[in-house]
């Protein structure tokens, strides 16, 4: 009985947890589907205008670009990223000594300037490498960052060891013992960040706007920023822009989320 | 057969310790090779900027025309009032907001982690959806959410705690409270993705030999739980200290930094300085590098506290 | 076994390679394009061909591509490059660009937030190309809308969009009160207060609205006495300003009386007249465009002039908030060829500014236009009222405001002392802060 009371109170609270995290994205859609001034007065049930909305929004805008570009510049950088970073994290945790420590201390104070302090100087460095406008100038700041590093040292502190010795006596290399023994072992981290680095990526706003002075290189989030300037919002279009620029994280997220938590499960009952 | 045996394993040994230096530095080396994409590019992309960034803030002027100040700058942001209410802001947000979101990922995490649990998928993703949620269409909701006729009054007043409507974006504490609010909706489905990604390392078996021995949830949580994802936790904490000290977008898209600069952050105040004001960028680097100086000292203690390794 | 290890091995630095490969193929793709757009932009110097920043598709981008099309007549091998960039990164990049001091990122022609212009002008002198001796006639625009990108006597910026402000009121909700739209032109303050409490009483419609904590009402009213936030010498002028103390009153009445709502943002006060729930609004005349997004109030809505305040010798019941102007770059390469083009265009065409008006509602400052048929229209939703040609009326009495190089810094200061009195701070002590809050941001 009390078993089943609490397992009812779960569902209740994960439930009411869920409406409330769903909420915005449910008036997003509303709001997508209904004219502007219906939108600024607050409906709160779809409407019929979502072919005049998006009909509106690929006259205005190069959608298909966009959407092209914040594709190709996310998935280079989420798999790129993703291979040094782990590495990194490998190294740190697996061949931990007191040097290697100090170094990753060292290497978080690199997240913790505000981003509007280096933005200069590094645009100034991309400029002169005639790197504005293309997909390496985007990837190349945040392909090695301290958080993912990180992520992956402080995981890698639950990998056995003894995996490793027994891989050593079989005859595998270090980079093979890292590739075969470390990299499946890990799955769900790696799952985890590559959805974390997808959506930071897909979502970068400030550095993109710096160094993409074409239009044919415009992402997502700057289509967005596109429709919230002018005189007059056409908040349907822009809500419109809005979930196409929300939807690719979230199927990511779905689809990957299994991977990050299935296998050994049921830590609390 | 058993000579044999013997023969073998002795002769793997000698082997061995024959290598064993050699192998030593070998492995040594590779956990160093393992880094050094990584370092190169932190240092050229970050450090290399940082640094230009620090000699800038010992410099002062409008625009490009900037002269050498020494310390004027750090002088000058302890006599800035605007800047000093950022940073109290920027400490109330971090106090208040940053355990509660932290606690609630973590329980959240452990309800989903449980394998008996129906539509685990379904409720994950919709937990996890504040953060890929957009800035613009997030900003609005809460704003209106929060308006003096908004849903969060209606309710109020409905519920009869309220007489009149309330307007949480015209005082200074009930709009901190409505920022804090804000980012714990935003960033604890974030947190808890890693927290469940934590949890599939740590062995079922651990769980039930608890319960065997009779321990309740509560203590198989604190026990076994709470210990083992305690280097992931670690990185969640130093993570969320940095953002909060480093929090822009809800100042900036929610209140605005108002009402009079009560809820402004110090990154505000900087991007401001920077882009909206006329542009100082030796005092913004200055005021940056003071985040970094807070941010280090708590990483570092909470380093001190959360990363034993047993 | 072992071979199995080893062929996945294989597999597995082949998919590792791939990744390189991935990266190496979009780096030469880059490399690719990085010369492609520097030819691109040397094309755009040698040919005939300019780029312009600017941000609103229904507007001044519009705008700009009607003026491609009316420059094109006599200059057939002319193109425009439009790039569409919304002003808060238009500043971002501009700055950018302007400290590291590598302009090559530049675009020929800028569109400026008049706000803005003087603080740009001289954090950045390098930028800008100075116009005064450029031909261009600058007589022909309104003298307050000149006065934004005129900096130490020269000018930097061709005049474009307008901002002089309007009242607008649905007449509906005024008749219910006994009034018509003549109750509420050529007022003051006082009277406005008087009457619009009348309507507040018998409706339970106040007539304005406005976001808490923005200057943009405060600013206005500050100006349509030709009032300015600095002296002429750049000081700040706060505390002893006069006309700034009878504004900060008259705005706390508004409050206090109910007439006058606060809102917490844009879309809220966007909201608050476009629901009916306010029957009013007095803002810049683009706002005329949101206005109108609300089809079912067409013929409801009439517009005129604003209050005016009392007890003010140069008070006048005009003003302007908003509008922007052109700049050309120093980076540009074409600098003969942008004058060129937007002296015969913005600054020299009737028939262009006719046109872009029934599609954008793109008012002109470009004082000859003002005589035209098309601005003397009658327009539907306000009733057939010539709203075109009054407004450029309008616009031609604003007294020009000196926004300074700290214009936004003293705009803050001012509404945070603002949000304050309202709350019941003492009026002269904020306005002490606030005076040493944007002297200290002047001081380096």
């Amino acid at each position: 009985m009390i078993e089943k009371g609490k397992r009812i109170f779960q569902y209740i609270f994960l439930t009411v947890v869920s409406i409330i995290s769903v909420f915005p994205l449910y008036w997003m859609f509303c709001a997508a589907t209904n004219k502007s001034v219906d939108v600024i007065r607050g409906k709160l049930i779809p409407g019929t205008a979502l072919l005049d909305n998006l009909k509106n929004l690929l006259a205005s805008q190069d959608v298909a670009g966009a959407m092209t570009n914040s594709f190709k510049y996310s998935i280079t950088l989420t798999l790129i990223s993703l291979c040094i970073c782990s590495l990194a994290g490998y190294g740190f945790e697996i061949f931990h000594d007191k040097a290697k420590d100090t170094v990753m201390s060292i290497l978080l104070l690199a997240m913790m300037v505000p981003f509007a302090a280096t933005m200069i100087p590094l645009f100034q460095m991309f400029s002169k490498a005639g790197l504005l406008n293309s997909t390496i100038g985007f990837i190349l700041p945040t392909i090695s960052t301290p958080f993912l590093i990180m992520l992956f040292r402080q995981s890698a502190r639950s990998f056995p060891h003894d995996i490793i010795e027994a891989a050593r006596i079989d005859g595998l290399n270090e980079f093979q013992i890292f590739y075969r023994m470390f990299i499946p072992t890990m799955r769900s981290t790696y799952a985890a960040a590559m959805t974390i680095t997808f959506m930071n990526a897909w979502n970068n706003y400030l550095w993109p706007k710096v160094i993409m002075t074409d239009d044919k290189s415009i992402t997502m989030p700057m289509l967005v920023a596109n429709l919230t300037e002018g005189y007059v919002t056409d908040y349907g279009m822009l809500m419109l822009g809005v979930l196409l620029c929300t939807i690719p994280t979230i199927i990511i997220f779905f689809v990957l989320q299994r991977s990050f938590a299935e296998g050994i499960t049921g830590a609390v009952k | 057969m058993s000579y044999s045996n013997h023969n073998i394993e002795l002769h793997t040994n000698m082997n061995y310790s024959h290598k064993k230096f050699k192998l030593k530095t070998r492995q040594n080396l590779f956990g160093w090779v393992c880094l050094i994409p990584a370092v190169i590019l932190i240092a050229a992309m970050s450090f290399y900027p940082m640094f230009k960034a620090l000699i800038l803030s010992f410099r002062t002027g409008i625009g490009a025309k900037m002269t050498w100040a020494g310390f004027n700058n750090y002088i000058r942001m302890f006599q800035d009032n605007v800047f000093i209410q950022a940073l109290k802001n920027n400490f109330i947000y971090l106090i208040i907001q940053v355990p509660i979101m932290l606690v609630l990922a973590l329980i959240l995490a452990c309800m989903l982690n449980d394998r008996n649990l129906r539509f685990k998928g379904l409720f994950r993703t919709a937990i996890f959806l504040p953060c890929a949620t957009s800035l613009v269409s997030y900003a609005i909701i809460f704003r209106s959410l929060f308006a003096i006729d908004g849903f969060i009054n209606v309710m109020l007043m409905k519920l009869g705690i309220l007489k009149t409507g309330y307007n949480f974006l015209a005082y200074p504490n009930s709009a901190r409270a409505v920022i804090i609010i804000a980012l714990i909706w935003r960033w604890t489905g974030y947190n808890m993705v890693f927290y469940l990604a934590g949890l599939q390392n740590i062995e079922y078996t651990i769980y039930e030999a608890a319960k065997i021995d009779g321990a309740s949830p509560f203590q198989s949580f604190w026990k076994i739980t709470v210990p083992l994802l305690k280097p992931i936790i670690l990185l969640t904490a130093i993570m969320s200290t940095n953002g909060t000290l480093q929090l822009f977008d809800e100042s900036v898209n929610l209140t605005n930094g108002g009402p009079a600069n009560a809820t402004i952050t110090m990154s505000h105040y900087i991007y401001n300085m920077s882009f909206k004001y006329v542009p100082n960028f030796g005092y913004a680097a200055a005021m940056s590098y003071l985040i970094l100086v807070l941010v280090a000292i708590l990483a570092f203690l909470q380093m001190k506290v959360g990363d034993k390794r047993d | 076994m072992k071979k199995k290890f080893i062929s996945l091995l294989v597999v597995a630095s082949m998919a590792l390679s791939m990744v390189a490969c991935g990266s190496s193929t979009t780096t030469t793709e880059s490399g690719g394009a990085a010369p492609a757009t520097e030819t691109k932009a040397e094309s755009t110097s040698g040919a005939n061909e300019l780029t312009v920043w600017c941000w609103d598709p229904a507007f001044n981008i519009y705008a700009m591509q009607e003026a491609e099309k009316v420059y094109q007549k006599d200059h057939p091998d002319f193109k425009l490059n439009v790039v569409e960039t919304p002003w808060q990164d238009l500043q971002t990049k501009l700055t950018t660009a302007a400290t590291s001091g590598d302009l090559s990122t530049l675009p020929d022609i800028i569109l400026m937030q008049d706000n803005a212009f003087q603080k740009n002008v001289m954090s950045f002198p390098d930028v800008f190309v100075d116009l005064t001796d450029s031909g261009i006639a600058f007589d022909k625009f309104g003298a307050s809308k000149v006065a934004y990108s005129t900096v130490a006597g020269k000018h930097y910026g061709v005049p474009f969009d307008n901002g002089a402000v309007i009242q607008a009121l649905r007449t509906d909700v005024l008749e219910q009160a006994g009034f018509t739209i003549e109750d509420f032109t050529d007022i003051t303050w006082s009277e406005y207060i008087e009457k619009a409490k009348v309507v507040l009483e018998k409706t339970g419609k106040p007539l304005n609205s406005c976001v808490a904590g923005e200057s943009d009402l405060i600013v206005m009213m500050l100006q349509s006495a030709g009032g300015s936030l600095f002296n002429e010498d750049g000081t700040p002028n706060i505390v002893n300003n006069e006309i700034l103390h009878e504004v900060m009153k008259t705005y706390v009445e508004l409050i206090k009386s109910g007439v006058l709502v606060h809102v917490n943002d844009w879309d809220q006060y966007v909201g608050s007249f476009t629901n009916g729930t306010v029957a009013g609004t007095i803002n810049g005349c683009w706002i005329l465009g949101s206005i109108q997004t609300a089809e079912d109030q067409k013929g409801l809505w009439q517009i005129t002039n604003m209050p005016k305040l009392d007890n003010v010798s140069s008070a006048t019941n005009y003003s302007n908030n908003g509008g922007s102007s052109w700049a050309i770059t120093s980076n540009s390469k074409n600098k003969e060829l942008a004058i060129d083009f937007l002296s015969k265009t913005f600054a020299g065409s009737v028939e262009f500014y006719e046109t872009i008006l029934p599609k954008s509602g793109a008012l002109a400052t470009y004082i000859p236009v003002g005589d035209s048929d098309v601005y003397g229209e009658p327009q539907e939703f306000f009733q057939g009222q010539a709203i075109y040609a009054m407004i450029t009326d309008f616009a031609s009495k604003v007294p020009s405001n000196n926004t300074g190089i700290y214009y936004y810094e003293a705009r803050d200061a001012v509404a945070t002392a603002l949000s304050n009195v309202i709350s019941g701070a003492d009026l002269k002590a904020e306005l002490e802060t606030a005076e040493s809050t944007v002297k200290f941001t002047m001081g380096q």
